[in-house]
């Protein structure tokens, strides 16, 4: 299993070192104070650095709370794995966020959406290999919007640790929706997406998926 | 903090008490509305701008950074071989930089998921990020922003970003001009650049009416995305606009670059490099995603979704030009299908090379195209060296996905049309976005995506192949 931390580790290795974001000012909030002409200050936010904190922490507290619903009902003992890796991974990140949040006064939600108390709510009726299908469904359409929501952030946000936050974190929910891909096909039994071979057919000898 | 854990245990309560049995599409709420669509400035014009001027050299350094730990951007021509208007050498060599303890030998040897796995993906193979991604837009070349200013007195120079790329990895400017109409005539540019100033003075007698208003229009100015008279702009004065060959310079292109207009968020849309209109009669797919059918249908959509924009509703608000199909789109079209490649005196008309007039390593490098490398199995020399189709190289096999380069997030290409080769040797930088400076960078690149193991002389003859097309 990878914790989150290990994640961030591999991410740092290829990432683009110290330069900070840079966004477009016409989407700067009228009212922020900058550190030098152009640069918001730490900790001023724009009305999408809020949506975002509050939305991610709604997702994010979502993945922990169906992933110990998972841990307990999960058929397949490979859901239940990736089912603890959602807890350590988001437990993390969702501190992180709250922190950042903290810092820049975002007031977050302390209840669920409707879209996730749904989400729960049928999960708690279903069992075995049924629940795992739908686990798992629900985990990539969630990783999915989560993918896109944290690219929305960095480009649209101003708040640059918030902006940070959503770099170093994406390259891990998009590692977490090939995982829930991966392991829905396994248990569908295809053939997982990722190595496929290229479209010529040529070169390499793959070799096939270690499950995480 | 305290406070954030006694949330979490509130939150789990209130999945717990939750009974409601709804149906999930009812609730699902869709992500921020600007997530697709621009939004609009929430500031006045003069304070974007200031900020905008004092973020630029931030920008310019960021990426200037990128590039020289990417590349090596020296100016180091091919001797002797000069683009096919004999104004400017082709830039030569590797340019894309090892990671430190690889060699392109030893990298051909590991599997995907062994440079995957321990990052040893030359970083230049990585798409390449737009100067400014959280703006985008459209980054025209300086030459071609002199040039127009000197012609036509119109500000192409944006305050917020420069181009990023030395002159010398760009294509020749101005690029020569070949008609399928006029063969015999060779270049008809008069080694002047294309403008709504010259135009009919430079081409009356050599092209029809009918060609002729078509290229009227297609260098008449369009306000739209960052050219144009609202406070969303990026050049000082209100703009009339921009013109479709201020890129497609001469109907070749100038290097100028955009953002893909068929992909969100923002952060997500790659680097565009202008595609030459050389040989478009012959193309039956166009744009390197949007696989549009017809020359008419891509020339219309331009206009309509501001420019690679993908956004016909920003595009309104600004003023689109809405082309009539039969009287100006097909004139608009007809003019850019007479436009020929430049001559390849040494290629038959199989698209082969002539033996009695090609070079020794040139004829290698073809059996190395038509064999080892298996080129022609998408870049067919019949159909001038490409098949129509898309193809998804998967080079995400080789890189973790998902990680940020000033501010844009790498993410698998997908499947990308195939270009032409020829006259390849008058447009870099090469591949869709512009990732690649040259053939020799695109030779490393293909040999590894295709796993195909050339040897040193192999690689020298596909690029001196290459030269000849
Ligand atoms: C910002 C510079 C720019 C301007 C202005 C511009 N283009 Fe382009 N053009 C490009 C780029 C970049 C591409 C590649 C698009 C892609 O890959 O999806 C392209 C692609 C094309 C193609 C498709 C070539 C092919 O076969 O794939 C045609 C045709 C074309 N442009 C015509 C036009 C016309 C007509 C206009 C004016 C209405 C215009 N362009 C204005 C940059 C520009
Ligand atoms: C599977 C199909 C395929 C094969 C095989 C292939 N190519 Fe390509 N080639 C493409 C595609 C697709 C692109 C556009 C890729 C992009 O822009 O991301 C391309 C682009 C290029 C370009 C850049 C063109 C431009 O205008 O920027 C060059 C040069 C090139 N290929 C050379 C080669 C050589 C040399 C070989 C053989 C060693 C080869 N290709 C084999 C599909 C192929």
């Amino acid at each position: 299993m990878r914790s989150l931390a290990q994640g961030l580790a591999v991410a740092t290795l290829f990432a683009s070192p110290a330069f900070a974001q840079i966004g477009n000012p016409a989407g700067t909030e009228p009212d922020t104070r900058q550190s030098a002409p152009g640069i918001p200050a730490p900790h001023q936010t724009n009305a999408q650095d809020q949506l975002f904190a509050q939305q991610a922490v709604i997702g994010g507290m979502a993945e922990v709370a169906l992933g110990k619903l998972a841990d307990r009902k999960a058929h397949n003992r490979a859901v239940a794995e990736f089912a603890g890796v959602m807890i350590q991974d988001h437990g993390k990140a969702n501190e992180k966020l709250a922190s950042l949040a903290g810092s820049a006064r975002i007031p977050l939600p302390n209840e669920p959406d409707a879209e996730h108390k749904a989400v729960h709510a049928r999960l708690e009726r279903l069992s075995g290999a049924q629940f795992d299908v739908a686990y798992l469904e629900a985990q990539v359409q969630d990783h999915q919007k989560t993918a896109q929501l944290l690219q929305w952030e960095i480009n649209s946000g101003q708040d640059a640790q918030l902006q940070r936050f959503a770099s170093e974190t994406l390259p891990i929910v998009l590692r977490h929706l090939r995982m829930a891909q991966d392991l829905a096909s396994q248990i569908a039994g295809q053939t997982p997406r990722e190595l496929a071979p290229a479209t010529t057919g040529m070169g390499h000898q793959d070799q096939p998926r270690r499950t995480r | 903090m305290s406070q954030f854990l006694k949330a979490i245990g509130l939150f789990a309560a209130a999945f717990v008490s939750s009974v409601a049995v709804l149906s999930l599409a009812a609730i699902s709420d869709p992500l921020p509305p600007d997530t697709t669509y621009r939004p609009l400035p929430t500031r006045p014009f003069s304070a974007v701008k200031a900020d905008d001027e004092a973020q630029k050299q931030q920008v310019m350094q960021r990426q200037a950074s990128l590039l020289n730990r990417r590349y090596d951007m020296s100016d180091r021509p091919i001797a002797g071989v000069m683009m096919s208007g004999g104004r400017k050498a082709v830039p030569g060599g590797v340019r894309v930089k090892l990671q430190s303890g690889t060699t392109w030998e030893n990298l051909a040897e590991m599997s995907p998921d062994e440079i995957r796995q321990r990052s040893l993906l030359p970083e230049g193979f990585l798409p390449l990020p737009h100067v400014k991604q959280a703006t985008g837009g459209q980054v025209i070349p300086d030459r071609q922003i002199d040039d127009i200013r000197r012609q036509e007195a119109r500000d192409l120079r944006r305050f917020d970003v420069n181009f990023d790329l030395p002159d010398h990895l760009t294509p020749e400017f101005p690029p020569p001009i070949f008609l399928t109409t006029q063969p015999h005539l060779g270049d008809v540019s008069r080694g002047q650049l294309l403008t709504i100033k010259n135009f009919y003075e430079v081409m009356n007698g050599i092209i029809t009416p009918v060609q002729m208003e078509g290229l009227r229009l297609l260098l008449t100015p369009f306000p739209q995305e960052e050219f144009n008279q609202t406070e969303d702009r990026k050049v000082a004065e209100q703009s009339t606009g921009i013109t479709c060959l201020d890129c497609h310079a001469n109907f070749h292109t100038n290097a100028a670059f955009h953002l893909t207009p068929d992909v969100r968020p923002q952060a997500a849309r790659f680097r565009l490099d202008s595609t030459s209109l050389r040989g478009v009669f012959n193309q039956q797919i166009h744009g390197s995603k949007r696989s549009l059918r017809s020359i008419e249908d891509f020339t219309e959509f331009e206009q309509r979704t501001a420019y690679f924009n993908g956004d016909h509703v920003s595009a309104t608000r600004k003023g689109v030009h809405l082309p009539d199909r039969t009287n100006q789109v097909a004139m608009m079209a007809q003019m850019q299908n007479i436009i020929d490649f430049p001559p390849a005196p040494k290629l038959d008309a199989f698209g082969r090379l002539d033996r009695a007039r090609a070079t020794e390593q040139e004829l290698a490098g073809e059996q190395v195209f038509f064999g080892k490398g298996r080129c022609n199995e998408c870049h067919v020399a019949q159909t001038s060296f490409m098949d129509n189709n898309m193809h998804d190289l998967k080079l995400e096999r080789f890189y973790q996905v998902g990680h940020t380069f000033n501010d844009f997030v790498t993410l698998p290409d997908g499947p990308i049309k195939t270009f032409t080769l020829r006259g390849i040797k008058d447009s870099p930088p090469y591949l869709h976005d512009g990732r690649l400076m040259t053939l020799a960078d695109t030779v490393e690149f293909f040999n590894l995506v295709l796993g195909l193991r050339l040897t040193q002389p192999e690689k020298e003859a596909l690029v001196a192949y290459m030269l000849a097309l």
